[in-house]
């Protein structure tokens, strides 16, 4: 009896020291950007700054799963506001994992359709849980109390009817993705999903990009289609991150995009190469760890 | 006298069962059409892109059928598959049969009512779980509780294995006994003895299927439910006696269990303990020694389980690490008491879920603590490491290890 009250009690006091600790490092006052590592696919995890969760887009398997658990508290079960760039597998399976162990509030994503089993899954889900779901277009924005603002730069509605007839999305060639800006203060970001350099230069051009963009995600896993040279030197970030899978059978990311970025000098990081990518920003100064 | 009789009709019996069984004549052949019935009794293994079924087309043939992710098909269901089969190698030489995306019709009622039922508990529970804690000290304290395995992350099993304590996932004998242990505890109390001990009973079953009827949970229950019996009917427990009518009824009942890995690991390991690890306990100062030291029997328990399973281990694995030793005496000690953390969560959680929480959330900092362990020691390399290892050494090994333990026996 002796032996279960101490066990008891050390169990107790153990579970307290975990909860604070975590709470002190959860609750910082920062934001907190994290590429997750989820093999071939994207999956973008924003914690802001007062401790709203956002994740946009899950990965294709429950990798998704892992960077969750690693960057939020252990009794925190709510995503204020999930995104899906384009209904494809590698961005979207992830969110039924999610769903099995998460509340998602709000469910924002393209007026688009994918025909595939997964996918009517993951619809059915989110309609048995009663997620409000969001159809967004260019100019749409989410934003925090703490500051902290989402903004959709494309597509609008008449780029999604050119590329995706019929609201059905293609399994290859031209489809568009929702490229969103982030930002913190002084601090932005852009998150592009799978979106095409057409569909990325008139995102650029209409948005008219003042001040400067910290970090900028490499379209489509590092796809030759997402960026070209001009698209680049506009944007001008001081990094660029490629969400990609380890030995992918697609040979993402391409050289020609690797040399580009070489070529203008804009530093690269990689989720195949560094795991889990995170991204600290204050407001005023960033880092990368 | 008798026991030779006894023991060479039970041995003639088993060895015609063995005949009978692998010398039946009707098996399908590579690229037949088949369609068939079958209620599933494991859980799917769940891949990125498909998911891999473990079916039964009869008493020999077990076929892995690939199938698209969704819809998610569970221990229980009952399902009609038609397709053509295909002969697939698999690393260790041997041939299974395989199915791709063949057709698959679920049938509404599960033809087992009662397997059904224990399901839809276990669903629960896995949610609960899911829900309360962070992905990996879910799935390790689903493994360590139930000997739930298909919810782990690839890697985090794969550093399991590495660091040799795959074993605390399955559910064995630790787990039945304390199930027995807390069940006829609690229920002596309220009804009479012989009745509380047939109610265990009743809960080591439920159990068993409950944590999906592995081949080491299925021993671990035999031989619970004999001494249980042995009790109801007042006579003493005799372990060895019991590991042998498990060993022998599962065998006899299902003759291909003898090439499981699972089912082989659990009867020599259970041997080991059984045999080997008195040997450490010879003298007073010994057992003294142990019982003073915190880590003590677990050392002896692992080294017990390890000499007695090493050449299977090599032998399916390919490599053994020394290393094992520490880590399994470093997370031993928390595996009773995430048993028990985790088994009253899971209880409570089905009625209140928020106390269930309370419970889950305190074997956390353990979980963390387990995991920390695992993956420190899953990088150190394995230190003996064999590509092949053959029958005649394996045989070698026990002969050598069974001569040592009747002459320490006899000193």
């Amino acid at each position: 009896m002796k032996k279960s009250a101490v066990i008891a009690f050390l169990t107790l006091f153990l579970l307290g020291a975990t909860a604070i600790y975590q709470y002190s490092r959860f609750y910082d006052g920062r934001l907190h950007l994290i590429f997750c590592d989820v093999g071939q696919g994207d999956a973008i995890f924003i914690r802001t700054p007062k401790g709203k969760n956002i994740l946009i887009d899950a990965g294709p398997g429950d990798k998704v799963l892992s960077c969750l658990s690693n960057h939020t508290p252990f009794w925190e079960r709510k995503i204020s506001l999930a995104l899906l760039t384009h209904p494809h597998n590698d961005h979207f399976a992830g969110f039924i994992q999610v769903l099995k162990r998460y509340e998602i509030s709000v469910f924002g994503m393209e007026k688009l359709e994918n025909k595939t089993q997964g996918y009517k899954r993951l619809m059915q889900d989110i309609n048995n849980n009663e997620i409000k779901i969001n159809y967004l277009f260019t100019g749409d924005s989410f934003k925090t109390e703490d500051g902290f603002k989402i903004r959709i730069m494309a597509p609008d509605e008449s780029f999604l009817v050119k590329t995706s007839p019929n609201n059905i999305i293609g399994e290859n060639k031209e489809f568009s993705s929702l490229i969103t800006l982030i930002s913190y203060g002084s601090f932005q970001a852009i998150l592009t999903g799978d979106s095409q350099v057409g569909e990325l230069k008139e995102a650029v051009e209409k948005q008219n990009l003042s001040s400067s963009i910290e970090i900028f995600q490499i379209p489509h896993h590092g796809s030759k289609t997402g960026v070209d040279r001009e698209v680049l030197q506009n944007i001008e970030p001081k990094i660029a991150v490629i969400s990609v899978g380890k030995d992918n059978r697609y040979g993402h990311p391409t050289s020609y995009v690797l040399n580009l970025l070489k070529d203008l000098k804009i530093k690269i990081f990689r989720t195949d190469k560094q795991g889990d990518i995170e991204i600290i920003s204050d407001k005023n100064s960033w880092t990368v760890q | 006298m008798r026991l030779v009789i006894i023991g060479t009709i039970l041995l003639t019996s088993l060895f015609l069962r063995f005949f009978f069984f692998y010398h039946n004549p009707s098996h399908p052949k590579d690229g037949e059409y088949v369609s068939f019935r079958t209620t599933l009794l494991s859980e799917p293994q769940v891949f990125d892109n498909y998911q891999r079924i473990y079916a039964t087309l009869d008493q020999k043939t077990k076929i892995f059928v690939y199938s698209s992710l969704y819809p998610e098909y569970h221990y229980g269901d009952t399902l009609i598959i038609s397709g053509n089969l295909k002969y697939k190698l698999l690393i260790n030489g041997n041939y299974i049969s395989s199915m791709n995306f063949p057709k698959i019709e679920a049938v509404k009622n599960s033809e087992n009512f009662i397997l059904a039922f224990i399901s839809s508990i276990r669903q629960k529970i896995i949610s609960l779980y899911q829900k309360s804690l962070p992905v990996k000290p879910a799935s390790l304290l689903l493994g360590i509780v139930f000997g739930i395995k298909e919810t782990m992350p690839k890697e985090f099993s794969d550093n399991l294995k590495m660091a040799g304590v795959m074993h605390v996932i399955a559910a064995s004998g630790m787990n039945v006994t304390l199930v027995g242990g807390f069940l006829s505890s609690i229920l002596v109390f309220l009804v009479r003895r012989q009745i509380a001990l047939f109610l265990s009973i009743i809960g080591i079953l439920f159990y068993a299927v409950l944590s999906g009827l592995d081949p080491s949970i299925v021993r671990a229950a035999v031989m619970g439910i004999l001494a249980f019996s042995a009790q109801i009917l007042g006579r003493q427990r005799l372990a060895s006696y019991g590991l042998f009518i498990a060993g022998y009824s599962m065998l006899f009942i299902s003759p291909s269990l003898l090439y499981d890995v699972g089912f082989q690991l659990s009867f020599i390991s259970t041997l080991g303990l059984l045999y080997i690890r008195p040997l450490f306990e010879r003298t007073d100062r010994v057992i003294k020694l142990l019982k003073s030291s915190i880590i003590g029997d677990e050392t002896i328990t692992t080294l017990s389980a390890q000499i007695s399973t090493l050449p299977i281990l090599l032998a399916n694995f390919g490599t053994y690490s020394f290393w094992s030793i520490l880590t399994n005496v470093l997370v031993l000690w928390t595996v009773p008491i995430l048993m028990i953390l985790g088994g009253i969560g899971a209880v409570l959680g089905i009625i209140i879920e928020p106390a269930g929480k309370l419970f889950l959330y305190l074997s956390l900092p353990l979980l963390i603590y387990f995991e920390a362990v695992i993956n420190t020691f899953a990088s150190y390399e394995g230190i003996l490491k064999i590509e092949s290892i053959s029958w005649q050494i394996i045989l070698g090994y026990y002969f050598v290890l069974f001569s040592l333990i009747s002459v320490f026996k006899k000193n």
